[in-house]
């Protein structure tokens, strides 16, 4: 159990910068997934926290104590790998033993720990089998039992359900929400799946080209992205970003899209002036069809042409056009029937709506 | 298919015969050569007969050979191998200088060895250049030999061993499953051991008069020289094997605490067992052939350093005794096969279980 703090940390490789200097507070007991596109410094991050890589400035520290010259196996801490790197020539009570042999704790103690880890993962009859024999998600497990075994201070993983199946995957990510709220222990957990980080994270970062773009709980980074590219990243289907001109007329405040005219609700925008360009973000599940239009104001309504309709069974994801110019994703309940072609009247929730500086992208309150 | 029937096992099968026959002396060159069968004859004077005491020095020296070349070459080439599979600067640089001394012909090599083990020169004056004497050892030409035995005892030496051997295994067995470990190789070790020192005496002699063969230290530079030639060749082995170990496999040693001694020693040595298997087999039919460097080295009249090989190919081409050359061909193909066979047995299993 350790809080872990990040500060000023940059890493090059040669003349290539990484991670150009983040700073990062992990709590105690915290989940945190850190989560962006390939090669934005995710990874490099979590292996810079396991000592596998070293930082080129600044300090992290764990548990209070600064651990920048202490070598992996000092920092406690344990780390699930994305192939799971388990070791193909020792069964899976070995493997989960090993790192206490290391450590030269004696052979009962041992056996007890690895029993106690192989009843809480269900893995007790697999015991003595070889990491080939055994299925994807087993295997998993067994990392998964290697790092609990030692009742690590920080947990690491790294992208540890990209090679399972979409249901292994599924029931996989319950299990690692539940073995979290057993053990408690810190976790830094790296994805690229925005689905894992929204489902398992107590808090999420997202990271882009080393940068930390934003830190805040799901909902947080889903409701108020801190910029266009969190919009766009976080949420499926994303987020629909349409550029447009803000306007204020008769004390009416509101973003021309060519010919549509989205209202802006008050408190939101107040600093932008008439005529500046802006961009606006409607989350797909923020326009309604159907019943559910009923309760929004009726200047939040208009006719669309439906393009494209996706059933998934509880929802639908349409591509709808309004105004004739257009073109929006929504995501609408399941019962609604639509069909291409139709012209159909829905609602937007404009009160959910995000506007960004085209310049900077940053999100405007 | 054919081929490979005729030339290969249809020939094994004509030496075969050949060994049970009496050509040799004699008439033996002449064009319709007179072949008596003569069953076993061959093989029993081999290894009891009062003239084969040369061969009988050869085998032994082939085991030690064996043993020795195994042990230095496998060794040194996993070591250098975790040299530079810590990626030092230039590896790539050094892995071609240690790979090097492979394609050299055993007769170069054995020729420069020849040169740096004279008594008077090479190895022997290299202290001199710290000021020191000049060492005076006979690495070709010494006739002192170690750990002899008499040739008389040779049931009760390999029981020796083989209770050596057992009650090594049990002991290192007992760290994984001590019973098992007892019941299998300790106790019957003891009991192996102890009978042949109680009622040693009761087993047959192996031969009618005393006869010591030991290490002969002459044969100290060839296997310098082998081990040189091959411990690139296994270090080859070894780097491919460690490259192939992925990374993150050496990071989660890393983190599991092992460090690097730990990483090599409990993961990625025992992940190349069987590289580690068919080096030993492939040294060992080296080393079992092995001809051209002892010609080169000390030349084929040299007794201390004889060599099955050589002594098959003196006797049949030399000597026309190609009924002889013929028996000790196929002692050498037995031999040979007593290695390879468990490992072809263990991997068709393997195959059959996975």
């Amino acid at each position: 159990m350790a809080d872990v703090e990040l500060r000023q940390v940059v890493k090059r490789f040669g003349k290539v910068e990484v991670v150009p200097g983040i700073d990062l507070k992990i709590r105690d007991e915290e989940f945190i997934v850190l989560v962006g596109p390939s090669g934005c410094g995710k990874s490099t991050v979590l292996r810079m926290v396991a000592g596998l890589e070293g930082i080129t400035s600044g300090e992290i520290l764990i548990g209070g104590r600064v651990v920048n010259q202490v070598s992996p196996k000092d920092r406690n801490v344990a780390m699930v790998f994305q192939n799971y790197a388990l070791y193909p020539h020792m069964t899976v009570r070995e493997n989960m033993g090993f790192s206490l042999k290391m450590r030269g704790e004696s052979r009962e103690d041992i056996a007890t720990h690895v029993a106690e880890a192989a009843r809480i993962l269900e893995l007790t009859p697999y015991l003595d089998r070889k990491p080939s024999e055994l299925s994807g998600g087993q295997r998993q497990r067994v990392a998964m039992g290697r790092a609990i075994v030692r009742s690590p201070d920080v947990f690491l993983f790294d992208e540890p359900l990209s090679n399972l199946d979409a249901q292994l995957r599924t029931q996989m990510r319950m299990e690692l929400r539940k073995m979290h709220l057993r053990l408690k222990t810190t976790t830094i957990y790296v994805t690229h799946d925005q689905i894992e980080a929204m489902t398992l994270a107590d808090r999420i970062v997202i990271l882009k080209g080393g940068d930390i773009q934003q830190v805040g709980t799901p909902i947080e980074v889903f409701e108020k992205p801190a910029n266009a590219f969190v919009a766009r990243f976080i949420g499926n289907p994303p987020m629909n970003i349409l550029e447009g001109v803000f306007r204020i007329c008769d004390g009416k405040r509101f973003v021309e899209v060519g010919k549509s005219v989205f209202p802006v609700p008050d408190g939101r925008g107040a600093v932008l002036a008439d005529g500046a360009p802006v961009l606006a973000g409607i989350r797909p599940d923020s326009i309604k069809m159907g019943d559910s239009i009923e309760k929004l104001p009726r200047e939040w309504w208009c006719r669309g042409e439906v393009v494209v309709s996706e059933v998934l069974g509880g929802q639908s994801h349409l591509e709808i056009v309004i105004d004739g110019e257009n073109e929006l994703i929504a995501e609408v309940e399941g019962r609604v029937v639509a069909h291409p072609g139709e012209i159909v009247p829905i609602g937007f929730e404009f009160d959910r709506m995000a506007l960004f500086d085209p310049e900077t992208t940053l999100a405007v309150d | 298919m054919v081929l490979i029937g005729v030339f290969v096992y249809g020939f094994i099968g004509n030496t075969v015969w050949t060994s049970m026959t009496d050509w040799g002396g004699s008439g033996s060159l002449a064009l319709d050569p007179e072949k008596h069968f003569i069953g076993l004859d061959n093989y029993v004077d081999l290894f009891t007969g009062f003239l084969s005491g040369g061969f009988r020095q050869d085998l032994v020296n082939a085991v030690y050979y064996s043993l020795m070349l195994l042990g230095g070459a496998v060794g040194l080439g996993m070591f250098i191998a975790i040299l530079l599979d810590r990626k030092p600067w230039g590896e790539g640089f050094l892995r071609t200088v240690f790979l090097y001394p492979m394609s050299l012909s055993f007769i170069v090599s054995g020729t420069i060895w020849r040169w740096l083990l004279a008594p008077q020169g090479g190895v022997n004056v290299l202290p001199t250049y710290a000021g020191l004497k000049p060492l005076h050892f006979d690495w070709l030409s010494s006739t002192g030999a170690v750990l002899v035995f008499n040739w008389q005892h040779l049931f009760s030496v390999l029981l020796y061993v083989a209770a050596f051997f057992m009650i090594l295994l049990g002991l290192w067995g007992m760290r994984h499953d001590p019973r098992k470990a007892i019941r299998r190789w300790l106790v019957p070790g003891i009991v192996v051991g102890a009978a042949t020192w109680l009622f040693g005496g009761l087993l047959p002699d192996a031969l009618f008069m005393e006869e010591e063969h030991g290490f002969n230290l002459a044969t100290l530079g060839i296997i310098i020289a082998t081990i040189w030639q091959y411990s690139g060749y296994t270090m080859a082995l070894y780097l491919a094997g460690f490259n192939g170990i992925s990374q993150d496999l050496r990071d989660a040693a890393m983190l599991d605490g092992a460090g690097e001694v730990g990483y090599y020693r409990h993961v990625a040595i025992p992940m190349l067992k069987p590289i580690t298997i068919s080096a030993v087999i492939i040294l060992s039919h080296i080393s079992l052939k092995m001809f051209d460097l002892i010609f080169a080295m000390t030349g084929p009249d040299n007794a201390e350093t004889g060599h099955p090989a050589l002594t098959m190919y003196l006797t049949t081409f030399r000597a026309n005794d190609f009924a002889r050359g013929a028996a000790i061909a196929v002692v050498l193909f037995l031999v040979a096969a007593t290695f390879i066979i468990p490992y072809l047995v263990s991997q068709y299993k393997q195959r059959r279980r996975g």
